[in-house]
Formats: structure tokens, sequence, C-alpha cells
């Protein structure tokens, strides 16, 4: 199953962790030498979970991460997202939805190694059971999060107070994933496929549904990952149970486009992944270096990684990349948005791999 | 390697995990139950989320119902009531607990309780003091609210005599832990009473085409059918061609090779492969593990003993756990 | 067998296999208190995942003060590492690491014909071993210093642990058939590697190294000291040629100024190390910092034995000895000759341990020693000249091993070095004989109808279960279990917390890969009924549609159509959109809930005829009234409301909407309703009193107006 890494040009290394992550990112650059990437880890021996930044030093024989600040987290994290902060460079945004059901944001400077917690959402009345999905806005100063229990939050992160309550279904639907589309749009993925389009300028529930019987009823699934591409803000990606990864343009709402599946609808035959598609996001990479003048009908090529192992990248009408193949899931990646030759996943043997592709 | 996992409140009497081992309820002296979670699925760190008031007198034995039915205990107190709470959410902030079934007290106390057959319908055995064993179904998948008593007998393999004086101290059931919807439901029972007949282990099948309890073998040898019992389980059999059971008694653990094919009268073959002694005096719990292999037993020496079979078939006591400060 | 075992009370080494050579007393160990204080009321038992055991242990009510605790919970491990010598999570890392080559190496196995197997299988078992055996560290350092210190005789690497010292012991006797001709030759080595090991408790060569490094920085003419020549005669005996080498080009007589005065004993000290460095070794080669010189064929070896051991007895007898002054000089070299040339007396004074002894006989008294019987003799003998008071877990191993005893190494393996360490060595020792192989598959009617190969497989699966981040491989190894492996692995899934969503996940992941659908169903179901109670419907019901539960779907289906039905008029229908949105319309599985889809697709229309007035849109209303009122799925405290709403579709204006027949099924059904409000269990909808006599009338000017038309 696994590549020799002399077939493919493609550089691996793990390293080792000895604690199990639980999500991580590459913070923004703050010089082309010194790159850092923020960790959200568990240590299963002692029981804590925590953030902590860790400076990578690239080199081709033996890339190093270095760690730089720590914090204990209150518990464990189940989503991360990272925005460069406007007025100062040096200290992104961190963003870090916990188990417990809290919100937290910090500062992270990765100047003088530290990190901080700005402030917390705190747990009562905020969503009831862990947070499944968070993300922040374009300028890090809104985040919307999402849960199990139906629940729709945005939170201020200038006001610093509180959060404002999108929706509440109650626990009739269950979210499991939120990705912004706009300044005021964006989109939410929950149990049976279904991905509802919100608009905060209208109040009330979801502006558009998108939940066909596409699978043709043999199967359903959980959407666990949602990217809308910058320059296409109406196409939505959503990657999840059985392998399945689809497209849904808001303007053509009954038509999705199956990129890969498993005994969904008229997905491609050939299916890279066979279990849950855990991230996806659009592959700034492949897409500067293979496609430039293709019509804006066609969806970017998109990463993802999977529970079967399987870290690859998808695009429509053509075969898939592998680019590795683990015996073990792998949990979480992130593409250097700065550089998106460079790759960090997690995997599920307590270790990390980065990837860097020619 | 051992570790402290979590701190008990004063008043503390019995305790009891569930399925998963991720929650645990403890009954306490004043009636209250308290339950304790663990803060995610990978940690072995525990904190006590909710506790209130099941009943005035102690609680004496807590048993969870099968994950199958919800998060439920059932709740056995010192004044012989039987009650089942249930924790759900209805309003929009969080959790509670709340009672759902107080089962009839009439004269007799509950001693000891379990549920089996969750695949199918759901059972309550009970074992009262005066003798008895209550068979309750539930009728709603969805509601513990509702029990029907499906039958009531008494653990004799002659079922016409009829003990009406019986008084019983203590009684252990334990439930045939295969999952299997094919395979018949059975259990084994035994009490610790002041009427012999009565205490010796009998496992009780269910007999379809008769629609009644059957008891398809007695775990005694004729000289120890008096004995009283103080503890019995079924060992979980992941592909054994027979059954195991381990009956305590004050003479020590026997265990039990339950053969798995009627005969003619539609009894098992039962054969006792070993006689352990060790706890001395009386034994207060046992429990096999996940692979019917060891079992674990406590008892009034105040120690944790583990039993093994050898590759020759030698029952034998491979370990003793002592508490020392 | 001599001496005692290695294995203290300690939790980590309670073992949980069961073998033949168990001794009848149980062994106790101590359960620490952390909180409470004895006397103790009662104890309480309940095994966690895997071979995890909590104890409750509750303090009584009269002997405590108002600090102490009612009690607590403490959890044990049982035999789940070796004692210390690994970290958890070290330990962790060879679990994961483990997989991969095991599963690769059953794949084969399986797909392997027994023509091949005989010729080929050791060549895999032997890639497999090497990747395992990579896993347990690297005691040879791979990075040469780059100023090398002269002084520096021995090179500091890694620590080495016994688990890998183990491993290679079973590698170089089981698995590699290459070696098998130079066996003596790989001893060596491995002595080499791991006599520190040895140190902790016995005094060994490589600590009197160790501790004659450390002065050597210190000493000036070191020829002048007499442990100088001890320790180069005891690494010599055990074969260290190189570390022997450099002792020698330390002495004194090298200096410059020492030319002209001590040419003779220069040269003899020079003979002897160029002796040393021609050493025959019956070995196919070595690595480039040893010395000696390799003959892989016997007969070669022979001959160069022959003429290397008359070279050193023509040195012995040389007449240059006489003109050598220095008497310490003198001594020493003479005393390695007779190290050299197999002096038994020389050989034990200058050896520790009886392994060391025990290497010096194969290299320079039996160097043709061959077959496991007379190493096992030789063996004995060492022993008993070297009785050891302290007996290091290896040394059971190597025992078990040299005496061909399989039962016994086995037992060694689990005591000593646990479960990880049998199941994998299993594969070599498979691998090693035909008797051992037997062995090791032979079903077992006494351990319930398996062999030993699965009973040690559970063991560690049992292990693997007993820890959060490991419990997902266990089921590698339980597939590898042919006849209780699906069993346990049933029982481990159903101990998972399912209501975590991730663990529910992974659980029906592992489900998948083997075929285990109906633990998945139950799993789902799990899931489905806490989410049900916990107020979160929407996952409630998506995972009892994946569980196919129907009983409990149409259960939440009645329980559903109580809630629409109070509320229908409301606004609040709305919330339900989701949810309904969930159910699709073609899933099989959805119970009665597939009503509600259709119900609010009728409300939707009946809604489009209240705006607007159009007969084409009330047609459309029509005729899904129809189809409402003809499915069976519909609930029949539906009914009433259902048609109270479509009076104005009844009573349409511009002509009937629906036609005969159609208007006889929906009295038809008005009459069923009033036959069974007499019935026991009826729920009223809680309309106006008279709304049935309105249906009533509506639907009787339907007709007629129908039967006009026709």
């Amino acid at each position: 199953m696994a590549l020799s890494p002399s077939t493919h040009p493609v550089q691996i290394h793990k390293l080792p962790q000895f604690a199990y992550i639980d999500a991580l990112r590459w913070m923004p650059h703050l010089s082309t030498f010194t790159r850092h990437i923020l960790l959200a880890t568990y240590d299963s021996d002692s029981s804590t979970p925590s953030l902590q930044t860790l400076t990578f030093c690239p080199s081709r024989a033996a890339p190093s991460l270095t760690p730089q600040a720590s914090v204990t987290a209150p518990s464990r994290i189940t989503s991360l997202k990272i925005s460069p902060s406007p007025l100062t460079p040096s200290k992104p945004i961190a963003a870090a939805s916990a188990f417990s059901g809290s919100l937290l944001f910090y500062s992270a400077d990765l100047v003088n190694g530290t990190l901080n917690l700005e402030f917390s959402v705190p747990e009562k009345g905020f969503h009831l059971g862990p947070v499944s999905g968070i993300d922040l806005n374009e300028n890090g100063s809104e985040c919307v999060s999402v849960g199990e229990d139906g629940r729709v939050n945005l939170v201020s992160i200038s006001a610093k107070t509180g959060f404002r309550r999108v929706f509440d279904s109650n626990g009739l639907v269950s979210y499991s994933s939120v990705r912004w589309a706009s300044p005021v749009e964006f989109v939410t993925g929950a149990f049976g496929f279904g991905l509802h389009w919100w608009d905060q300028r209208k109040a009330g529930g979801p502006v558009a549904l998108f939940k066909d019987n596409w699978t043709g009823g043999t199967a359903s699934g959980i959407v666990h990952a949602i990217d809308i591409h910058p320059s296409r803000k109406h196409t939505c990606l959503a990657g999840g149970s059985s392998g399945t990864l689809f497209a849904w343009d808001i303007r053509l709402p009954k038509q999705p486009i199956i990129l890969s599946g498993v005994g969904v609808g008229d997905a491609p035959a050939n299916s890279l992944v066979e279990s849950d598609i855990w991230e996806v996001q659009y592959d700034n990479y492949t897409h500067s270096s293979k496609i430039i003048n293709s019509s804006s009908s066609r969806i970017l090529p998109a990463m993802i990684c999977s529970e079967d192992g399987i870290l690859g990248v998808i695009e429509q009408g053509e075969e898939p990349i592998e680019l590795l193949a683990e015996p073990c899931a792998i949990n979480s990646f992130d593409i250097d948005r700065q550089n998106p030759s460079d790759v960090i996943c997690s995997l599920e043997w307590e270790s990390i791999a980065i990837l860097t592709r020619p | 390697m051992d570790k402290s996992i979590l701190t008990l409140d004063k008043g503390t009497r019995c305790t009891a995990w569930n399925y998963s081992g991720q929650r645990l309820a403890a009954g306490l002296v004043d009636g209250s139950l308290l339950i304790y979670d663990s803060t995610d699925p990978a940690s072995s760190t525990f904190i006590s989320t909710s506790r209130f008031k099941v009943q005035e007198s102690s609680i004496l034995k807590v048993v969870w119902v099968p994950p199958e039915y919800g998060d439920a205990v059932a709740c056995i107190g010192a004044d012989g009531t039987l009650s089942l709470w249930e924790e759900v959410t209805e309003d929009t902030e969080g959790h509670h607990w709340k009672l759902c079934k107080c089962f009839d007290r009439n004269t007799s106390q509950v001693l000891d309780i379990q549920f089996g057959d969750a695949e199918t319908c759901l059972k309550l055995v009970a074992a009262y003091s005066d003798g008895q064993i209550k068979i309750y179904e539930l009728l709603d998948t969805l509601e513990l609210e509702k029990w029907q008593l499906q039958a009531e007998f008494q653990n004799v393999i002659d079922l016409v005599s009829n003990f009406g004086h019986a008084s019983c101290v203590s009684a252990s059931i334990s439930w045939n832990p295969q999952r299997s919807e094919v395979q018949q439901s059975s259990f084994v029972l035994g009490f610790s009473s002041n009427v012999p007949a009565l205490n010796s282990p009998k496992v009780w099948e269910f007999d379809l085409d008769h629609q009644r309890w059957l008891p398809v073998a007695e775990l005694s040898l004729p000289e120890e059918k008096t004995d009283q019992v103080s503890a019995v389980a079924w060992a979980p059999n992941i592909g054994r061609p027979y059954e195991l059971i381990a009956v305590a008694t004050q003479k020590g653990i026997s265990i039990w090779h339950l053969g798995s094919n009627p005969d003619a009268d539609g009894r098992l073959s039962a054969q006792k492969l070993a006689t352990l002694s060790g706890h001395d005096s009386e034994v207060w719990e046992m429990e096999w593990d996940m692979s019917g292999t060891t079992l674990a037993t406590t008892g009034s020496d105040g120690m944790v003993r583990l039993w093994q079979s050898n590759l020759n078939g030698m029952w034998h006591e491979q370990a003793v756990l002592t508490p020392a400060s | 067998m001599p001496g005692v075992t290695s294995d203290s009370g300690e939790l980590n080494s309670l073992s949980v296999v069961p073998h033949t050579l168990d001794t009848q007393k149980p062994r106790v160990y101590p359960l620490r208190l952390h909180r409470v204080t004895r006397p103790l009321a009662r104890l309480s038992i309940s095994w966690a995942r895997g071979n995890t055991l909590r104890v409750s242990l509750l303090q009584t009510d009269d002997a405590a003060s108002e600090q102490t605790p009612g009690g607590e919970v403490v959890e044990v491990k049982l035999g789940s590492a070796d004692a210390g010598e690994i970290p958890e999570a070290q330990w962790r890392r060879i679990a994961y690491g483990s997989v991969a080559p095991f599963a690769l190496l059953q794949s084969r196995k399986n797909s392997m014909d027994a023509l091949h197997y005989e010729k080929d299988w050791w060549e895999h078992v032997m890639e497999y071993s090497k990747e395992i055996n990579s896993l347990l560290g690297n005691t040879k350092s791979s990075v040469p210093p780059t100023i090398e210190d002269p002084k520096t005789v021995l090179k500091k690497v890694e620590e080495p642990t016994s688990l890998k010292a183990a491993w290679e012991l079973m590698e170089m006797f089981y698995a590699d058939k290459q070696s098998q001709t130079w066996i003596p030759e790989r001893l060596l080595d491995w002595l080499a590697d791991f006599d520190c090991l040895f140190s902790g408790t016995q005094p060994t060569v490589h600590a009197k190294l160790v501790s004659f490094q450390n002065k050597l920085v210190t000493i000036q003419a070191v020829e002048n000291h007499p442990e100088y020549w001890e320790i180069m005669s005891s690494a010599l005996a055990v074969g260290w040629l190189d570390v022997v080498v450099k002792l020698l080009r330390l002495h004194g007589s090298y200096l410059f100024d020492q030319l002209g005065s001590r040419e003779i004993e220069n040269g003899l000290v020079e003979a002897v190390a160029l002796l040393i460095s021609e050493m025959p070794r019956l070995r196919p080669d070595m690595p480039t910092e040893k010395i000696g010189e390799c003959y892989s064929t016997k007969p070669e070896f022979m001959k160069a034995w022959e003429k290397w051991r008359a070279k050193i007895t023509k040195l012995d007898c040389s007449a240059f000895w006489l003109q050598c002054d220095h008497q310490q000089t003198r001594v020493g070299l003479k005393n390695m000759l007779q190290v050299m040339l197999g002096n038994a007396s020389v050989l034990s004074n200058v050896t520790y341990h009886w392994i060391e002894l025990y290497i010096s006989h194969f290299l320079y008294v039996r160097p043709f020693t061959v077959g496991l019987e007379s190493m096992y003799s030789l063996a004995q003998k060492c022993m008993h000249l070297k009785p050891i008071s302290y007996r290091h877990k290896l040394m059971g191993l190597i025992i078990g091993i040299l005496e061909e005893n399989t039962e016994v190494v086995l037992a060694e393996c689990s005591r000593s070095f646990g479960p990880w360490m049998t199941t994998h060595a299993i594969e070599l020792m498979a691998a090693g004989s035909t008797q051992a192989e037997t062995l090791l598959h032979e079903e077992q009617s006494k351990i319930g109808g398996i062999c030993i190969e699965e009973l040690h497989r559970l063991t560690y699966a049992q292990i693997l279960s007993s820890h959060a981040l490991t419990w997902n491989i266990a089921p590698i190894y339980l597939t590898s279990c042919l006849k209780q492996g699906l069993g346990l692995l049933e029982n481990l899934l159903y101990k998972q917390p399912v209501q975590h969503h991730l663990v529910l996940l992974k659980s029906m992941e592992i489900c998948r890969l083997n075929g285990l659908d109906y633990v998945s169903y139950n799993m789902m179901k799990i899931a489905g009924v806490h989410y049900w109670k916990h107020g979160k419907k929407g996952s409630a019901v998506f995972w009892l549609q994946q569980a196919r539960d129907e009983v409990r779907l149409n259960r939440i289906a009645k329980h559903l159509f109580d809630f629409v039905g109070k509320s229908v008029s409301d606004e609040s229908f709305k919330q339900w959109e989701g949810m309904i949105e969930l159910l699709g319309t073609e899933s099989k599985t959805a119970g009665g809930l597939e009503f509600l889809k259709k119900y609010r697709d009728f409300r939707r229309s009946l809604q489009q005829v209240q705006e607007g007035i159009t007969t084409d849109a009330a047609r459309k209303a029509a005729e899904a009234l129809i189809s409402l009122m003809r499915n069976p799925s519909t609930p029949q405290q539906f009914w009433l409301p259902l048609l109270y709403d479509s009076l104005k579709l009844l009573n349409w204006q511009e002509g009937p909407l629906l036609n005969v027949s159609q208007t006889n099924l929906l009295l038809n059904k008005l009459q069923e309703l009033s036959l069974a409000r007499l019935l026991p269990g009826f729920v009223d909808a809680g309309l106006p009193p008279e709304a049935l006599q309105s249906v009533r009338l509506a639907l009787a000017t339907n007709l007629g107006r129908a039967i006009l038309e026709e």
C-alpha cells in the first residue's frame, strides 16, 4: 500500500510526536525562513489537551519541528482555524473549539514565542455538547460555530464578549461543519449529506437547502468538511462519509457534481478513498501549475485526507493523485497558503507528516 | 500499573460502571445517586456531573440498563424498592435524571436484578427475598416507563413445589452475555436462603414453544445442593464450544462447564471443572474479563483475586491484589 | 532451574497469559491506596476496556475522618508492558509500527502455496524481523565521530534494551537460516551489543572496560597498570578484537621518546596485535571497523585456524621474550597468548559472566561447535563454572532456546517481555522448526479449541484494547485469529463509547473492513437512542435510519405525529423542515416518518392554493390529498385534520376536483374514522366539534357534483 518515496518526487518526512494530534494548521509566514505550525495535541498518559506552536525548519534531509510555546487547553480541540491579524502580522489569531463546548481565541506571538488566550466563549448556553465545526472569516473578525445540537452561533472577535445565536434547530438538524462563503454568507454541512446556505442579511433560517436524493437512497452520510474557493463563491465543495466528495453550485441547486465516493449516485468508478473524508481544501498548488485556462464551470482540484490513510488530490475528470498512503487514518491536513507546495498532515498514530511537492 | 482515577463521595455504598466504562454511578447511604463522567473518550479523568436523590433509604445496588435503551440505571434500595432512572434532555439547557418507573413494592424485598435480551425485547430479572423470581418485559423500545410482568416463579427444578416461607438474604443473577437473536435468552440464578432447594444456581432458559421459563441445568453437585450461593457469573463466550459459569458459595468458587446441546429432556450437561478456595469467607463479586478467560473476584477478606486456567485446563489463582497504603 | 526469577511483585509484570509452567502459588501485588485508608468496607470490581480492571475501594464510615472521602476507584492495567524499561508512549510507537509488518506477513502467509513455503518462507520472516527490530531502537551508532579520540576505545551508543536483545536472539536462532552456520560469531556480535545489559547486577567485561576508559585520561604509562593488561585479556576473550588492538597501541613503547630503548618490547606488542588482527573468523563478512579474517567455508577456516594457532605457539616459544625487560608487558602479552591458545583456566579468569566465558570458548577452545545440543552442553558447563546470583531475564530465554524447549521460550517471552513480544516472536519461532510450528499451531481443547499462537494474539489484542489510542489496531491481530478473533472483536466493539461521534465512526469503519454489519447496526442503534434521549433528534433519526431500526423509527414517527399534529397550524412547523429534508423521499427505512415529508408537501401546495387561486394548483393539492389518504402509513389521527384543512378544495368553486371514486375513498375513510372514535386509544385531533360534520357535508356536495360531471 505504501508508496516508496523514490518513485515519486514528493518528499515525505514523518515526525513522531508522542501525543495524539487533534488538529494542526500552518501559521502565516513571518519571513521566508521562519515558519510556524499550530498543533492541538492530546497527551493520553496525563490526559492533558494542549495547544502548541512549533517552529518549522525546512530541510531536504531532515526537516525539524521545534516546540516554541505551549498552553494547556480546557478540553480536547475539535476544530482549529487561523487568521492573520490585520494589524500585527506577527500575531495571528487562532480559534479553537473545544470538546466541552466552549470556543477559545488565542493570539500567537511568533516573535517572542508565546501563545495567549485572548478570550473564550463559555460553555453555558453556547452549544450543548461538543462544538463540531468553526470557521473564521477572511479578516478574522467573526467566527461562526455549529454543533450537533443544531445551533449556529456567531462570535465577534473584536467585541470579545458572548455570541449571537443565528439559528437553533433544537436538535432537529445536527451540523457537522461550517465554512464562510463571503463576509455575510456561510455554508453548513449536516447529517444526511445536507448543506445549508446562510445569509446573515436574511434571518430565520437557511436561504438555500441542498438535500437531494442524489445518493439514490442507498447511502447517506455526514459532511465532515467544506471548502469554498475565494474566486468561486457560489460553489461549495463538501467531503464526508464513504469517500464522498461533491460540489454544489448554489445556482444549480439540484445538480451536485460528484467527484468521488463509493455507492453514491454517479460517482466515478475508481474512488481513491472508501471511508470518511476528514478534510477538504482546494489545492492551489496543482491549480497554479496545471490548469490556468480552464472553464469556470470546472471544479478546481482539491486535496483530501481520509480515514483509510490516503492524502490525495482529486480533480474533476482526471485520475486522482495519491500523495501519501498510510496504514493508519490521516485525520487532518493543511496546505501552506503562502507556499502551497508544502503540506502538513496529522496521522492517527501520534505523528505528523510533512510533504514538500517539487 | 495502577492509578487512582476518581474519588468517591462520603457515604458511597455501591458503584457501577456503564457498558463502555465511561460513566460511573455511585449509590449513597442517604439514597442519593451520583454520576461520574470522563471528560472525553480517551481520558481516564472522571468528574462528578450529576447528583440526585433516588429514595430515603440507602442504595444497595445500581445496575445500568443496556445502552440500546438509553442512559439509565436501576437502583435497589435498602428498603427493598426498585426504581429506574433515566438521563434525558428535555429543555434547551442540558440533561437531567428523571424517574421512569418505580416497581411495585410488595412484602418482599428486591435482592438482585439484571437486564438481558437487549437485542430483541429488554427483560429485567428480579430476585426477591421470598425466593420469587420475576421477569419483566419492556413494552416500548423508547420508553422505560412501561413494563409488563412476563413470568414469576421460584428457583427450583421441580416446578410444582412451592416454598411459601422462604427468607432469602441475598441473590445473584447473571445473564448469558451472548448477543444473539437466534439463541434463546438464558440466565443463571442462585440464592442464599433458609430453603435449601432455592439456593443452588439454576440455568433458566425461555422455551419459545410453551412460552415459559424452564430450568435447563443445575450447577451444584448432589452434596452441595443446599449451599448458599453468594455470587454467580456467566463468562462471555468468544468461540468456545461450551459455556463457563463461575459459582461462589461459602466453600469457595467453582467453575462450571455448561454444554450447548440439550438432551432429550431439554437439559444441558453441566460439569464442575474446579473448586477454588481463596477468599476463605464470603465472595462479594465476580466478574469475567471481555474474553472470558480471567475471572476477577472480591470477598470479605478485602482482596481482589484473579483466576485462570492454564494450558492443561487446570484452574488456579493467578494473582492477588491487596490494598496497601 | 538455578537462580531466582527476575520479575518482582510489580503489577506491570503481572502475566495474564496462561502457560503450562505456572507455579502453583499466586503472586501477591500491592494495590496502592491514594486517598482512602484501611480498613475498607467493601471492594467492587469491574473490567473496563481490555485488560483494565477497575477496583472501587469503599471506606468504612466509622474509620473515616472528616477529610477522607467515601472511597476511590483505582484502575489497574494488567500485564500491559514490560516493567519500566520502555515508557508507555514508546510502547505505543512500537505497537503502531508493528502493525504493517505483521499484516504483510500474514497476507503473504495466506497467499503462499505449500511448495514455496518451505524454501522461501524464512526470507519473508527475516524481512519482517528486520522491520520489527528497527522499531526497537538502534544499538549501532550510525554516524561515526568525526574526530576520533585515540583514547575512546568504546563508542558511546544509545542504551540498548533487553527487548531488542531478546528479539535479536530469537531472530538469529529461529529465523535467519543463513546464519545457522556461524551462530557462535553471531552470538559474539550480540554480546558486544548487549553485554552492558548485564552490568547492572553483575561484573562484566563491558563494565570493566567502561570504568577503565574513564580512568584512561588520567593514566600515564598504561603498561604499568595491571588493570590495562587484565582488561585487554578480557576483551580479547570475548572477541572485541578492535578494542584490544586499539588498547595495545596505547602501550608506552610506541612513543617516540621510547625509540631505541624498547624496540623488542614494542615488537612483541605489535606481534600480538598483528596476530589478533589476523585471527580467522568463521563468518561471511564483518563490519568494517571489526578485525579478523573472514572465512565462509569450514575447510578454509580450519586450514587458516591451524596456521594461525601455529603462529601463536611459535611466538609463545620465541626467544625474544627473554629480551623484554618490562615485566608487566611480558606477563600481560603472554597471558593474552594463553587466551588465544584457549587455556581454559585463563579464559575462566578473565571473564565474569557465564555468557562471556561461553563466547570465549567458542572463539578459542571449540570454534567448530555446531548444533544446539552441543551448544547447550557447553552453556551448562559455563554456567556451572560461573554461577550467577541474579538471573537476568535474557538468561532464561537463552537457556530455553539452547535446550530447544519451545514452551520455555514462550513462557520466558511472555513473562519477561510481555504479550507484544510473544505475539510477534511466535512468527520467528514457527519459522524455526517444524516441531515448534506444530506446538504453536496445534489446537488445544483445554483452552477452548484454539492454538497457542491464537491465544497469544488474543491476549495481545486485549492489551491493545486497554488503551484509547491503540484499541483500533487490535482488529488487525484479531482478524488473524481464526477461531475466537471475531468473537473478541465484537465484544471489543460493543464496549466502545459510541455516543461519541468519532468513536462511532471509527467503530463503523472497523465493522466495514471486517464485514461486521450487524455489529455496526447495533452500535448505530445505541448512538441513535442516545441522541434521541438527549435532544439531538436529527442525528438520532439519521443513525436509526442507518441502523435500519424500523421499530424505533416507527415509534419516533408516532411521537413526532403527536407533536406535528398539535402545532400544524403554527409557524413552528418550519422548524421541522431540516429534519424532513434529512429523511429524503426514497429512503426505505424512514419508517412512518416518510409521511411527514408527504404531509409537508401537501401543506405547501395547500398554502399556494390559499394564496393564489388557480385551479391548476388546486388540482395538484387535491391529488396530494388523495395520495396521502391512500397511503397506509398516514396515521389515522391525521385523517380528519387533513380533510378539514382541505375544505376549500372539496368545495372548489369552478367544479369538483375529485372524481366519484376518489370521493368515495375519502368517505370510506371518514366512516372508518367515526367507528375508530368509539375504540380505546383514539387520539383526538383537537378540532372544533363541527369539523366532522362540515367535512361530511363537503364530501357529499363534491360527490353530487362529481356524479353530475361523469
